[in-house]
């Protein structure tokens, strides 16, 4: 994939949302797209045709992130309602509620088999919940994280989990042992490289740091967008050889992995704030905002209106 | 008997005898129950609940009827439900009057019979009854050519149903439908909810192609869609009948133009009196095109439904009646001609049928002039944000004045005059109410230099227009809306109510301090909502304030709030000029450090301000890309030096702090972790710690957390450790050496009254040497737990027990033999006091402790692990050991806390100082991993 392939403009745009997007994710093989968003809905789409196949309903607050299993049978979801709901998809039934989180649920990604659901929250702790058996008690709570966890990934054998206390840990299943790294920043989002060997953290410096796995060094870091204050996915891309990520001011940056220069930029949003997931499916690029247009009313009241996702691809 | 029976002939029933009916009964209980062995279904006899043979009949097969005897067959069992026909056995008729009635009769009763009124004729059909006994009563009157009664459809009710007046007064239409709105929403739905399936199937495009395969795959859909479709047109308008006047001499049926169809409409167009000949002959025409076929077929005759139609296959019968063309004509939907008039109209542009448009016409379309203007109106609108947008164009320049003499209130005047045409109006009246008493401010109300003050004004006004407007604009539009984009995240993220992630992480110390998540979100929040709520005028000076601070946000943000107090006096809030987490002396070089940036910041304005409008600053040397609206873009090399000078120290400053920075991160650290079974089972790993013991839960309790321990208390703990393990009978002898029992005053036995399981305790530990099965530790943990808690309730049971003046009891003597230092039993007081206190003294044992002791215990612990290895296998596994000790060190800890109270204070101090130093959770987190 040359520099001319990259994605510069939408190809689709999401409308349906009702609120701001605050989180949108394919499905594995990348035909179907999931979001949620402040509407307290997840919706499924097809986002090559720009169709709104079905919304979920159940969360009492904002849906922060969303997860989907490898055979598109199951959705996990989290939010505000510091519950973690493992759902039907056909049916759009919820089959577990997990509740045990003290606050707010970041993060929720399902393991391998699709047989554990992980949560990172802003209690400071990673917890996982099983699926298989009827217990809605977390099976293991780590929480040796200094602050909200902002941030988690799922390897075969291993926990990863970015905090706002700025480190990323390793939580090593098989070896029984905790990799901590410091980065000495808070980290806002993590992502691992399709090999594995690598793992790209967002920090709230508006730095990427790419740091590698086995020894903790930090290989690169990437500069130039903005990312302060709020949450913003950032990933690679399928060849590894570019890092994407999001910026505050609505863009959307890609970066040279090796030299870490910033090879095309464009605004992905009118607004403040995206996330950027490179998918494994024909380097489709989502990216998802809420894109927020301000009515003014008479009385100078403020009015979050007309909302979508936005969705590009090249 | 048999025999005897047949020759008699028997009425009634017989009576039974008792015991029969018992047990019969008793038997057929017991079988109902399943008591009874269950024979094989064929030799089963039916019963019924009296427990009676059934019988069954004589042509169903007597006493073996059904499938042996069972209600099955051989194919296998079909229930059924069985209704007894003994009950209702003929059915009750319900008779009339009329039944027992002759003809004659009845018509004199219809005379006062009940009928219902047309008043509340709601369908018409009482209304349809009259006219049809009117017709029948005509009909007997004056035989007519047609016999028998006249058929439903023909007779017509003379007057509109109840009904159907009550619809045309609300609105109805004849023709229309009456549809209900639910029904249709629910085909909408059921259409999204199609259309949405459609979408999931990926061969969609395959489905548009071909419907029929798309039916195929999902029928029911489709063919509930289909129906709707059609219903939908149905729904719209109901078919109004409309009859056609016969007008013809033909007979009946008969139809002239059968075989030339086209003829027809011709023929109707001549038809005198046919008014609406024009719209009559489309839908003719369409009808004959498509019931061309359907009129040389008769119906039920001849031809099979899949035959061609042929000449020879004309029906003989329908040849010279065509029914057909009747009833269409008839049943001829109203629907078609309205549509089709419209399509006339339309394509004859509204004009009627029979008329044709005027070749030259008097209508002429009136046409009105835009309203005068008067000539004296000022075009004036005040909007609250941008005040000089346009009543100042239309501003009429005041007379050119002569400066004041004084040189002072000329450049007063001069420089308030470019701030207010800068900052608009507000900033006038801001000043005028400051500096009201004021007298060189005069010139704001009407005083001397007025008119100078409102010349120079407008002078400033035009200068800037351009320039200051854009430079303007950028600053107030993060309050207007229009210009959403110029919305930072943090605005935009406060109003929909969104929280920042907060940092915890302090840049200005070299080392990451843990912060608990709650920051001081309250000075954010504040600035925030000052920054989007507050007037312009006072919203633009923290705006121009140029950021010193740029590479540091959270500092950036405290500077602009201790500018913004500065410039507007007002309430301080407490932790003004630094976060609450930060130290007192840091909020002083803090502090500092903002007073001379913003001294620099202020020179820099006015300097500039006084040579070009645009911003020249220094600050811009910091260049941070991307810089936003907020900030001043425009690069200006003349800055105060004063202020570039310390920004660059800063800047140096903070190039070595990353520097730094980058030399420590990322830090690496490795602990120990454990997976819980079932997780490593899920992720189909093997668990790590298979068949080792469970850790010791972790203690979450506050006062875990919230503890630091200083490092000689670890080393202590530690070594206390070692000791803790020992038999007790071997640590005596130590404590022999160098106890002085500090507390030999205290009336430990008054405790040891209250909490009386110390002594069980006590008697425990003391056989612990004996009773070698037994783990050690977990006697030793119990020992210091009811240390922790006598010492806890030490101090205050010292006092009672010299408040009430309380003896002390006589102490429980441990049998001699037990006491491995047997010599000592006659001095009770000190030597009983000793064992119960050397798991506190220990600690001042070990920090006294010599060299030579150490190694002494060394060897002892040696020694002593060994046996227990030898003793048991996991219980006293070197994991457990370390973590119980571990725990009991935490508690020590505390005890020691609650115990040497003057020490506390000492030890307070050390504390904060490690607090300070800030990385007294890490480091015990470390340590206990």
């Amino acid at each position: 994939m040359s520099t001319e392939d990259l994605p510069k403009n939408e190809a689709q745009v999401l409308k349906g949302h009702e609120g701001a997007v605050l989180t949108a994710r394919f499905n594995k093989d990348g035909n179907y797209c999931l979001t949620g968003g402040k509407d307290r809905t997840i919706r499924l789409w097809n986002p090559h045709r720009g169709i709104h196949i079905k919304t979920y309903k159940s969360h009492g607050r904002e849906v922060r992130d969303v997860h989907v299993t490898a055979d598109n049978s199951k959705i996990c979801s989290c939010g505000g309602d510091r519950q973690v709901f493992y759902w039907d998809v056909s049916t759009g039934r919820v089959i577990r509620k997990f509740r045990g989180h003290d606050s707010e649920v970041n993060a929720v990604k399902f393991n391998e088999y699709s047989s554990v659901v992980v949560s990172a929250g802003y209690d400071r702790s990673v917890r996982a919940w099983d699926c298989r058996s009827h217990s809605t008690e977390p099976i293991q709570i780590i929480d040796t994280f200094l602050d909200s966890v902002m941030s988690v990934c799922l390897t075969k054998t291993e926990i990863i989990a970015g905090s706002v206390d700025g480190t990323v840990r390793t939580f090593d299943i098989r070896m029984g042992r905790e990799l901590s790294d410091d980065l000495g920043q808070p980290v806002n989002c993590i992502s691992l490289s399709n090999d594995g060997n690598c793992v790209l953290a967002s920090c709230l410096d508006s730095t990427l740091r790419l740091l590698d796995r086995t020894s903790g060094e930090l290989l690169q870091e990437y500069k130039g967008h903005t990312c302060k204050s709020f949450k913003m996915d950032c990933c690679l891309s399928n060849s590894d050889a570019y890092v994407v990520g999001g910026s505050e001011d609505g863009r959307l940056f890609f970066w040279d992995l090796v030299d870490a220069s910033v090879v095309s930029s464009f605004r992905a949003h009118s607004s403040v704030y995206e996330f950027g997931k490179l998918e494994d499916h024909n380097a489709a690029i989502e990216a998802c905002a809420f894109n927020v247009c301000f009515v003014e009313s008479c009385e100078q009241d403020w009015f979050p209106f007309f909302l979508e996702v936005k969705y590009m691809y090249h | 008997m048999e025999s005897d029976e047949e020759d008699f002939v028997f009425f009634g029933t017989p009576i039974e005898r008792e015991e029969d009916i018992t047990s019969r009964k008793k038997k057929s209980i017991a079988e109902a129950s399943g008591q009874l062995r269950t024979l094989a279904p064929w030799k089963q006899e039916v019963r019924d609940e009296e427990g009676r043979r059934r019988f069954h009949g004589a042509f169903s097969g007597g006493f073996s009827a059904g499938y042996y005897n069972t209600v099955g067959s051989k194919e296998g069992w079909t229930p059924q439900t069985f209704t007894s026909s003994r009950k209702n056995r003929a059915e009750f008729k319900q008779q009339d009057l009329s039944n027992f009635l002759d003809d004659d009769e009845k018509a004199e009763l219809e005379g006062n019979s009940l009928g219902t009124s047309m008043k509340f004729d709601t369908f018409g059909f009482t209304a349809a009854d009259m006219a049809r006994k009117q017709v029948e009563k005509e009909q007997n009157e004056r035989p007519s050519a047609i016999p028998g009664p006249a058929p439903d459809e023909i007779v017509v009710p003379a007057t509109d149903p109840i009904g159907v007046k009550l619809m045309l007064k609300m609105g109805w239409r004849r023709g229309h439908s009456i549809k209900s709105s639910k029904t249709s929403s629910l085909y909408d739905a059921r259409r999204e909810a199609r259309k949405a399936f459609l979408a999931l199937s990926e061969d969609a495009k395959a489905h548009a192609a071909g419907p029929a395969h798309a039916d195929m795959d999902d029928t029911m859909e489709t063919s509930s869609e289909l129906l709707t479709d059609g219903v939908s047109q149905l729904h719209k308008t109901t078919p109004v009948y409309v009859l056609n006047p016969k007008q013809d001499m033909y007979g009946l049926g008969y139809d002239p133009f059968k075989g030339a169809p086209e003829f027809r409409d011709n023929k109707r167009s001549h038809l005198p009196g046919n008014k609406v000949s024009g719209q009559k002959s489309q839908p003719s025409k369409k009808d004959g095109l498509f019931s061309f076929k359907s009129r040389n077929v008769a119906p039920g005759f001849g031809i099979g439904a899949l035959e061609e139609l042929d000449a020879e296959d004309e029906d003989v019968y329908a040849s010279n009646y065509d029914f057909e063309t009747f009833v269409e004509e008839i049943e001829e939907p109203a629907k078609l001609a309205i549509e089709d008039k419209k399509k006339t109209t339309v394509k004859q542009h509204g004009i009627l049928p029979g008329f044709k448009p005027a070749t030259n016409s008097d209508f002429q379309l009136e046409r009105f002039d835009p309203p005068v203007v008067p000539k004296d109106f000022v075009p004036r609108h005040k909007f609250p944000t941008t005040p000089e947008a346009t009543p100042k164009m239309t501003e009429l320049p005041p007379k050119e004045v002569p400066p004041p003499e004084d040189n002072n209130l000329k450049v007063l005047i001069e420089g308030v005059a470019t701030l207010v045409a800068r900052c608009g109006p507000l900033f006038e009246e801001l000043s005028r109410e400051k500096h009201q008493s004021n007298p060189m401010f005069d010139f704001l109300n009407n005083g001397n230099g007025h008119d100078y003050y409102k010349r120079k004004v407008w002078e400033a006004r035009q200068k800037h227009g351009d320039k200051v407007k854009p430079l303007f604009k950028e600053k107030v539009i993060t309050q207007d809306i229009n210009t959403q984009r110029k919305m930072t995240a943090e605005s935009r993220g406060n109003i929909l109510g969104e929280k920042a992630l907060e940092r915890s992480v302090v840049k200005d110390v070299p080392v990451p301090v843990p912060v608990p998540v709650t920051v001081t979100e309250t000075v954010n929040l504040q600035f925030h909502l000052s920054d989007t709520f507050t007037e312009p005028a006072s919203f633009v000076e923290p705006t121009e304030v140029t950021k010193p601070f740029q590479h540091d946000t959270a500092k950036q943000e405290r500077f602009e709030q201790y500018m913004k107090e500065k410039y507007h006096g007002g309430l301080r809030t407490k932790d003004a000029g630094g976060s609450s987490k930060m130290s007192e002396s840091a909020r002083a070089r803090e502090r500092l450090e903002f007073e001379a940036a913003a001294e620099a910041v202020t020179l820099g304005k006015w300097g500039s301000q006084s040579q070009s409008q645009s911003q020249p600053s220094g600050q811009q040397i910091l260049g941070v890309p991307g810089g936003r609206g907020l900030q001043f873009t425009s690069g200006g090399s003349e800055a105060c030096s004063s202020s570039s000078i310390i920004i660059n120290k800063k800047l140096e400053v903070n190039r070595g702090e990353e520097v730094m920075k980058k030399s420590m991160f990322p830090k690496r650290e490795e602990f120990q972790w454990r997976p819980v079974s079932i997780l490593c089972k899920r992720f189909d790993l093997i668990d790590p710690y298979l068949g080792k013991p469970p850790p010791p839960p972790r203690s979450r309790s506050k006062l875990d957390s919230l503890i630091f321990m200083p490092d000689y208390i670890k080393a202590a703990t530690k070594d206390e450790k070692t000791n803790a393990n020992l038999p007790i009978s071997q640590l005596d002898d130590i404590l022999e050496d160098n106890v002085e029992v500090e507390n030999v005053e205290r009336p430990v036995d008054l405790y040891k009254a209250i909490f009386s399981d110390d002594s069980d305790d006590d008697m425990a530990s003391l056989n612990i040497t004996q009773s070698e099965s037994e783990d050690p530790t977990k006697k030793i943990e119990a020992a210091a737990n009811s240390t922790l808690s006598r010492l806890v309730a030490g101090d205050f049971l010292e006092s009672l027990g010299k408040e009430l003046g309380l003896e002390v009891p006589p102490e429980y003597q441990p049998p001699p033999i037990q006491k491995p230092k047997s010599t000592l039993p006659e001095t009770p007081q000190v030597s009983q006091s000793q064992p119960q206190n050397h798991e506190k003294k220990d600690t001042k044992v070990e920090r006294k402790g010599s060299d030579s002791e150490e190694e002494r215990e060394r060897d002892r612990k040696r020694s002593k692990r060994h046996r227990s290895r030898n003793r048991s296998g996991s219980e006293s596994d070197e994991y457990r050991d370390r973590n119980s000790s571990r725990r009991k060190e935490r508690k020590k800890d505390r005890s020691s806390h609650g115990k040497h109270r003057k020490r506390e204070s000492e030890r307070k101090s050390r504390r904060d100082e490690e607090r300070d130093y800030g990385d007294g959770k890490r480091e015990k987190r470390k340590w206990r991993d």
